[in-house]
């Protein structure tokens, strides 16, 4: 992976309470690739996804140590501007959360928070958005609708549409598809085939199958550490590691 | 595990036994069930008794006259029965009780639920319930006391007894109810839409305004009308502090004016009416006025709250009772009426300084705002929220600091121990401490059973229904009725019509009924708290509904259902407007002998000390000092049977 990096974390820790839930994962994110991580679950994989966006410190007795870097910049200290952070990597979360208001809004809320008042800008980033992200045809007619009222996947696309619409450089998915029907499945992974032509995906999931169709790079976990992480062909054919064939050949536990 | 050789028996049993064991069970559960309908019994006694005496007045002057007559002089030479100026005076007080409220509550529920550490919500919470504890009339006595010194001397007027008086001490005492439901409201948005706005790069501050207080608002709103239906609803309090002057302010903004509102001249004038006469019947139509009043807020705050939970419980696909646009307007149209309120009050009344400083601070916000960045504005609007939690925090301490200090001194073994002398102002209090007691628990023995019965057949017996509808309006309804209703009711009914006379029982009836809804559904939380696998298990075996009941779901849940009797007790401890007309009288060297003498309480003692008796101020004192630690005492007990209940279960 000697590729132009994004996001690289040293020997990173990461106590809950008393559980070492990361021990020292060292790992580098490429740039506009997808990268999946893999593992069974309490693993660790979501974890440390959520180390990069920093939603971690939304949970009492967390202790973080190692370091993380975006950009070359470390993302850990008490000097980062937490909000800046997020604006530049955006999250899909495993169940569908879209807000309870209207579509527009929905979308328009990213923008808005980081200053964009004019209507007619407002009403091109969300087009955009919801284009980028699969949605419009479907919805252009009922932008004023609850977004409550569309079904799992459409939301799963808006809420993908409301992280394009702040820009952003990476996008972190925890297990998108987990709720999904496979149609709606198929169709977020379309979705992130073309993604990663602007952005950088990091994508946990549970399903091997959807890592081996999406993905460019895999990151292996087992019981909170990296365990095996390479391009993805090399991980499902050639695995370096007995446990990662172990995993991915179903033998396991 | 016990065998015994009889397991084959109990399969075949003999027919006889099986039609006992029948009429066994279905005997209970008609029991249950009339307990479980007493509460629409009473509500509709109530209804008919209050109809039944407050008919003639209408007949008399006519609803319009009645209704909309600018004058209210029932005791003039050729007496007027308009009851306009009241209904004006209510309404008044109302908003201004809002005005003062909302803003605080809402920015403390903000702290509670999304600022606060565990470690300082453990402290806060407790001191909202406590300001929720203090007694009406205590309430009373201090702002009578204190507030009203501090209007006259900051406003330079003659007295202190005017409209804002009864605005801020009303608004003090809605605080802790739209405190923690709102906070309860803002808590239960979804953690998901926190983590998305958070995702986004969203402030802290933005993810609260624009994602969790919108997703909240139907709550915050049912918070805001349940502290409308406490303000509308207060007779003591009101009563010592408004002036009670039947005038409509002139000009109607002018809040530095007294007004009288429905319930003060209810508890003003109903003791010195006779009997029967005109007069009589309009204080029963205006107690009719305020019912419907009372009811329609607090059914509609009921209605948007049991929408909340059931759309939860259905997931979110569920259409929103409000839509997020009308949300928005609505908000808009709050921030208007605000405003101008604002704008009014400051021309009409306040000092020149405030209104300078007003002035001063929104134009800095209105021409600075767009220079700000949103770091900025969150450290303002943290220090805002955190500013209201400090002032209601303030509002506490000052109260108790007042009360603490100056009753001290009164407290002795002999006040604790002897009869008043001199009208109160010597001697002690010890029949009043007393007769609380009696009448206490007197409440809570009949309530008691009453209301776990109409429990344990809504939760155990039946499935939801039209009956259990019908049952649960009733209990709300009653819920919502204030307790100088059940003071009228009691009085009409029991002491008149059933002509038991102003006594102990009629006072522990009044107080029963008004408790009564507590008691139903604490015990009904608690029933439902208890694991239904618990009942299908003891079930499974063969149990009949009762064995299962009384073996399986009620012992566990006997703290919960202790717990809320306690906290009832110290409901009824504290409350001065039932008893008022139905059981006590002011001072008597004795305790009662039979039920059906009339006996001495703390509330009232307290609110005759304070309002009639000059030149009781040691004493006053005391008695308000005795009065809270009593309830609070209740209070506490109640708080520490819960968390040591809660405990046990987590452990």
């Amino acid at each position: 992976m000697s590729e132009n990096c994004i996001i690289s974390t040293k020997n990173l820790n990461l106590w809950y309470h008393e559980k070492h839930a990361l021990e020292s994962v060292s790992m580098r994110i490429p740039k506009k690739k997808v990268t999946a991580l893999i593992g069974p679950s309490g693993c660790g994989k979501s974890t440390l996804l959520r180390c990069f966006n920093r939603l971690n410190d939304l949970i009492d007795h967390v202790k973080i140590t190692g370091e993380i870097t975006l950009d070359s910049e470390d993302i850990q200290g008490p000097g980062t501007d937490v909000v800046t952070l997020r604006k530049k990597i955006g999250m899909v979360f495993q169940k569908p959360n879209p807000f309870p208001k209207s579509i527009y809004e929905n979308v328009a809320y990213g923008p808005r928070v980081h200053g964009v008042r004019d209507k007619a800008e407002l009403d091109k980033i969300v087009e955009q958005s919801l284009r980028h992200a699969a949605i419009w045809d479907e919805v252009k007619e009922r932008l004023n609708d609850s977004a409550l009222g569309l079904s799992g996947g459409q939301q799963q696309r808006l809420c993908i549409a409301r992280t394009l619409a702040v820009e952003p450089e990476v996008i972190l998915m925890d297990e998108p598809c987990s709720a999904l029907d496979p149609i709606a499945t198929a169709k977020i992974e379309n979705l992130i085939e073309r993604l990663k032509e602007d952005y950088t995906v990091i994508i946990v999931t549970h399903n091997m199958q959807q890592a081996a169709r999406v993905s460019d790079y895999t990151g292996f976990m087992y019981l909170g550490k990296l365990i095996e992480c390479g391009k993805t062909g090399q991980i499902f054919e050639h695995p370096k590691e007995e446990l990662t064939e172990n995993y991915i050949t179903g033998r396991f536990g | 595990m016990k065998f015994t050789k009889k397991t084959g028996s109990a399969t075949t049993a003999s027919p006889g036994t099986a039609r006992l064991s029948f009429l066994k069970e279905q005997s209970i559960k008609t029991v249950f069930f009339f307990t479980a309908f007493f509460a629409v019994t009473v509500v509709t006694f109530i209804l008919l008794f209050l109809l039944r005496d407050g008919y003639p007045i209408v007949v008399q002057v006519g609803l319009p006259a009645f209704l909309l007559g600018i004058d209210w002089a029932p005791t003039a030479v050729v007496p007027l029965y308009g009851i306009l100026p009241l209904i004006v005076g209510t309404l008044l007080v109302t908003i201004g009780a809002m005005v003062f409220a909302v803003p605080l509550s809402i920015g403390c529920a903000i702290y509670l639920s999304e600022l606060a550490s565990p470690r300082t919500k453990k402290i806060l919470k407790p001191a909202v319930e406590l300001l929720a504890g203090i007694p009406s009339v205590v309430y009373g006595f201090f702002g009578l006391i204190v507030l009203t010194n501090f209007i006259r001397v900051s406003f330079a007027i003659p007295t202190g007894e005017t409209w804002l008086a009864a605005s801020v001490l009303l608004g003090i005492m809605a605080l802790p109810t739209i405190i923690s439901v709102s906070e309860d409201a803002i808590s239960s948005v979804p953690h998901e839409y926190k983590e998305g706005s958070l995702a986004i790069g969203a402030t802290r501050w933005q993810t609260i305004s624009r994602v969790l207080v919108p997703a909240a608002l139907s709550g915050i709103a049912a918070a805001v009308i349940l502290g409308i239906g406490r303000v509308v609803g207060e007779t003591m309090a009101v009563l010592m502090v408004a002036g009670n002057a039947a005038i409509i302010p002139d000009p109607i903004w002018n809040i530095l004016s007294p007004l009288r509102t429905l319930t003060a001249t209810l508890g003003i004038e109903m003791g010195e009416v006779s009997v029967g006469s005109e007069h009589y019947s309009a204080l029963f139509g205006i107690t009719v006025v305020l019912l419907v009043i009372t009811l329609i807020i607090n059914l509609s705050a009921v209605a948007i709250l049991r929408h909340l939970k059931e759309g939860r419980a259905h997931g979110p696909a569920r259409k929103p009772l409000i839509s997020s646009a009308t949300k928005e307007s609505l908000a808009r149209f709050a921030e208007i009426i605000g405003i101008v309120l604002l704008l009014i009050f400051l021309l009409a009344a306040a000092p020149w300084w405030l209104a300078v400083l007003v002035l001063l601070v929104a134009g800095t916000w209105y021409f600075g705002r767009d220079r700000l960045t949103r770091n900025h504005i969150q450290t303002l609007a943290f220090g805002l929220v955190g500013l209201a939690t400090v002032i209601v925090l303030a509002i506490l301490v000052i109260i108790l600091q007042d009360i603490v200090m100056h009753g001290l001194p009164a407290l002795s073994w002999e006040f604790l121990t002897q009869p008043p002398k001199d009208l109160g102002r010597a001697g002690g209090i010890f029949p009043a401490i007393a007769g609380t007691l009696y009448l206490v628990m007197g409440a809570i023995a009949i309530a008691l059973p009453l209301g776990v019965g109409a429990a344990i057949y809504l939760v155990e017996y039946t499935r939801e229904g039209c009956i259990t509808r019908l049952i649960r309006t009733g209990v709300d309804l009653l819920n919502g009725t204030p307790s100088i209703v059940f003071g009228l009711f009691g009085f009409a009914f029991i002491v008149l019509y059933l002509n038991v006379g102003v006594s102990l029982l009629a006072g522990q009836v009044t107080l029963a009924l008004m408790v009564l809804p507590t008691v139903i559904r604490t015990t009904e939380e608690s029933l439902k708290n208890i694991p239904q696998s618990l009942r299908e298990g003891s079930l499974a075996l063969g149990a009949t509904r009762w064995q299962t009941i009384s073996r399986v779901v009620l012992p566990p849940a006997v703290p919960g259902i202790v717990t809320g009797a306690i906290l009832s007790i110290g409901r009824a401890a504290g409350e001065t407007a039932p008893i008022m007309f139905t059981a006590v009288v002011f001072s008597s060297r004795f305790l009662p002998t039979s039920e059906l003498q009339p006996v001495m309480a703390l509330p009232y003692h307290l609110f005759i000390l304070a309002t009639n008796v000059p030149g009781a101020s040691t004493n006053k004192y005391g008695t308000a000092l005795v009065l809270l630690l009593l309830v609070i005492g209740f209070y506490s007990v109640a708080i520490f049977v819960r968390t040591h209940f809660q405990n046990k279960i987590r452990g």
